[in-house]
């Protein structure tokens, strides 16, 4: 098959798993909105919860944004940049959370603050009773997320810091310190892949829902959810949906035009090093801070949620009960990074050659599915799908793996395009010009080449769906629920022992491959 | 009077030796070519100096201080009061000209005035007044070349550092760039430190040439002063 053949079948994968259910959705919402008036957009629009549930996800999304963006970037910079000691295993730290669930967070903090967690036992109930009104709100939400969306900052700060040619910064060291150096260069130059990530951030703390259902805090998503699975209301549900979408969609389109036009093509040698940042007598002050944070965001929370669950019986009956989850978890997750491996590598490669013109739409559109928040995408594709004709998608696991295309695409795309670019173009053209077919040199030269990105987009990718819950809670077909699912659903009458050990073991399935992904990729540094 | 003194300095990056027992004395207004192969060390001396890393053993001075001893760098590379064009240029693309020019000016808290005097003074050396608001990407090789050059000499530095930073332009840029550092040494005095791996760029710029190969210095050779052949462009 010629590479314009596969390539657009790429494409067109991502088109059919994402586009077409959101437009069908979309088609389908606005169809019937019309024989009656658009009565429900008009109710939501007239009654002041609409308006209350607008100011909620805005508020909630906006402190998040400018927390993860707040502290990620100093953090990014710190364990990117300086000889901070042990600054990769903070790093793994930090990132742990991103790894698993939101509302396992949740979990661990409702174990802590609530009013029988350990808060209450230490200190007594009636500080516990402030605590837990607090944790109950926008104040628990903001904390939960903040910590669980911090690693896309730090992580997306740090390959940013790496991407610089290490020229720019030397020239300014000529002539200023760090702090100068910081602000006026380094800062600038990786501005646009911050602004991104702020984006981000924003538009998954919007799309959220797990969290917010936890903590009792009415935002959009949860009144999607809510009228779609307790309801079956589908009017209302893509009414409360369709807001969320056209959001995505203009910050996603605003970022495009105003930002990526400012990105900086920066030149690095194939053998450049970071500046490293030297902290002389800061360093032992500044790892203290850093561990407190971590102690405080990650440690705790987790370490809680082990004792909790170090019960006699707690991993027994979680094995019993959702032993079978876990399984088809870790299946379903295998095969959806399998099937992003495969398709964000072709996505990539599209995006990084731009061998076809429609490579910029392309990204803006993966990008797009990922930040649309989950039950949105369900819903697509119970409308597109949910049909006697196609049963044999909608009543089986393909459903999930397909929602998994649909929302985590542009994961394995971006992480394979940013592996490509370090491959010469010199190296497929040798070849081309030896008489080689393309997808020979595909397979041959190419991904030998970027093989260690590959195994980190399959990594990302199997993380990423392993934890997915707002898209599969909608749309997994009867005895196919998935663990994170199945520890949701458990919570209304499960004990908090139970919940602690099905949550330790998403935990495990979801850093086993975390850990290897550290492994992978060892990043060099030299000190100036 | 020595400006700039290398004294048994060695490197060496994972066990290999980069630049191995190097000692140099420059001039004030000297004009050091430092001339090898691909990987002879010749730009970890440079790197050495400008202080974006330290040497192993042996030591450093500029003016008469000592910048770096044995595995420390005593002064900062902001403190050294040099200037560097890099094999890349490294033009800061989200700043203008006049930023890219200004930067190193504010650092050292110069007035408006006299950064405005000295960006101005400079830029007319260099023929590039007209493009003060210009972005870096708005600029040809050649400009972008004459900028950096600016950037450097702006400063009014101890020594300007070059590494290889005709290497990637054409012929008949490369000539011309070479008879533009000329004129600037002659107008400006400066001490110039220059990289390369070409013999003619080496036998144009340098009053005297130190060869390197395999991180040592091979020889040290004088040249009569080639200023003859500064002449209009």
């Amino acid at each position: 098959m010629s590479r314009r053949l596969v390539l657009t079948l790429a494409v067109s994968v991502v088109v059919v798993a994402g586009l077409v259910p959101v437009l069908v959705m979309v088609g389908q919402s606005l169809a019937a909105e019309f024989h009656t008036g658009f009565a429900y957009y008009r109710g939501l629009l007239a009654s002041g919860r609409a308006w209350t549930l607008a100011g909620h996800s805005l508020a909630l999304s906006s402190i998040t944004t400018l927390l993860t963006v707040g502290i990620g970037t100093p953090l990014g910079i710190l364990l990117g940049k300086s000889d901070l000691p042990l600054r990769r295993s903070l790093l793994l730290l930090f990132a742990i959370p991103m790894a698993i669930p939101p509302y396992v967070l949740a979990v661990s903090w409702f174990n802590i603050l609530g009013r029988g967690g350990t808060l209450a036992h230490w200190l007594g109930p009636a500080l516990a009773s402030h605590s837990s009104d607090w944790l109950f709100g926008l104040g628990g939400c903001v904390l939960v997320l903040a910590t669980t969306f911090l690693p896309i900052v730090v992580l997306i700060t740090v390959a940013q810091l790496s991407s610089i040619g290490p020229s720019y910064e030397e020239a300014a060291r000529l002539t200023s310190g760090w702090t100068s150096t910081l602000w006026h260069v380094t800062l600038p130059l990786i501005a646009p892949g911050i602004s991104l990530a702020a984006v981000v951030v924003f538009l998954l703390s919007l799309g959220e829902f797990g969290v917010p259902i936890f903590l009792r805090f009415d935002v959009f998503p949860v009144e999607s959810f809510a009228q779609f699975s307790a309801f079956y209301n589908f009017g209302a549900a893509t009414a409360a949906a369709l807001p969320l979408g056209l959001v995505t969609f203009l910050l996603l389109f605003l970022e495009a035009l105003f930002l990526r036009s400012r990105s900086y093509a920066l030149r690095r040698g194939p053998d450049a090093q970071t500046m490293v940042i030297a902290l002389k007598s800061r360093r032992t002050l500044l790892l203290v801070v850093l561990g407190i944070i971590a102690l405080v965001l990650v440690v705790l929370p987790l370490g809680v949620l082990i004792v909790r669950s170090s019960t006699a019986g707690a991993f027994h009956e979680a094995i019993a009960r959702g032993g079978a989850s876990l399984v088809r978890s870790m299946a379903y997750a295998a095969a959806g990074a399998t099937g992003l491996l495969l398709i964000g590598f072709l996505c990539g490669y599209l995006i990084q050659t731009r061998a076809l013109p429609l490579w910029r739409k392309l990204d803006f559109l993966t990008v797009f599915l990922f930040t649309l928040p989950g039950p949105v995408i369900a819903i697509g594709l119970i409308s597109l799908w949910n049909r006697s004709v196609t049963s044999f998608v909608y009543a089986t696991p393909a459903i999930i793996i397909l929602g998994y295309l649909a929302q985590y695409t542009a994961l394995s795309s971006r992480m394979c395009a940013s592996a490509l670019e370090h491959v010469p173009p010199s190296m497929e053209e040798a070849a081309q010009v030896a008489g080689v077919h393309w997808g020979r040199r595909l397979v041959g030269i190419v991904v030998p080449l970027v093989r260690k990105g590959l195994v980190a987009a399959w990594i990302v990718g199997y993380v990423f769906c392993l934890r997915d819950t707002g898209m599969t809670m909608l749309v997994y077909p009867p005895g196919h629920d998935t663990l994170p699912v199945r520890t949701f659903t458990l919570m209304a009458n499960g004990t908090p022992e139970l919940i602690a050990a099905l949550c330790i073991l998403m935990v495990a399935a979801a850093l086993l491959p975390l850990v290897i992904l550290a492994t992978t990729l060892r990043p060099t540094a030299r000190m100036a | 009077m020595k400006l700039i003194e290398f004294q048994s300095v060695s490197k060496s990056y994972n066990g290999r030796l980069a630049v191995e027992d190097f000692s140099l004395s420059v001039e004030p207004g000297e004009r050091i070519v430092i001339l090898g192969p691909s990987g002879c060390g010749k730009t970890t001396v440079l790197r050495l100096l400008a202080g974006f890393i330290t040497p192993d053993t042996g030591s450093i001075s500029i003016g008469n201080e000592l910048v770096a001893r044995d595995g420390q760098n005593l002064r900062q590379p902001e403190e050294r009061d040099l200037g560097m064009v890099f094999q890349d240029l490294a033009l800061w693309p989200h700043l203008s000209v006049k930023g890219n020019l200004e930067f190193g000016l504010r650092a050292r808290k110069l007035s408006a005035s006299d950064r405005k005097q000295r960006i101005h003074e400079i830029l007319r050396l260099v023929e590039m007044t007209e493009y003060l608001k210009a972005r870096p990407t708005e600029l040809s090789g050649g400009q972008q070349q004459r900028v950096a050059l600016a950037r450097a000499l702006v400063l009014q530095p101890k020594a300007l550092l070059m590494d290889e930073p005709l290497s990637n332009l054409d012929e008949e840029l490369n000539r011309r760039l070479r008879k533009e550092i000329l004129r600037l040494h002659q107008a400006l005095g400066f001490t110039l430190l220059f990289v390369t791996h070409d013999r003619e760029e080496s036998a144009e710029l340098g009053t005297r040439v130190v060869f390197m190969r395999s991180g040592r210095i091979e020889r040290i050779e004088s040249q009569p002063s080639p200023t003859a052949v500064v002449g209009p462009n």
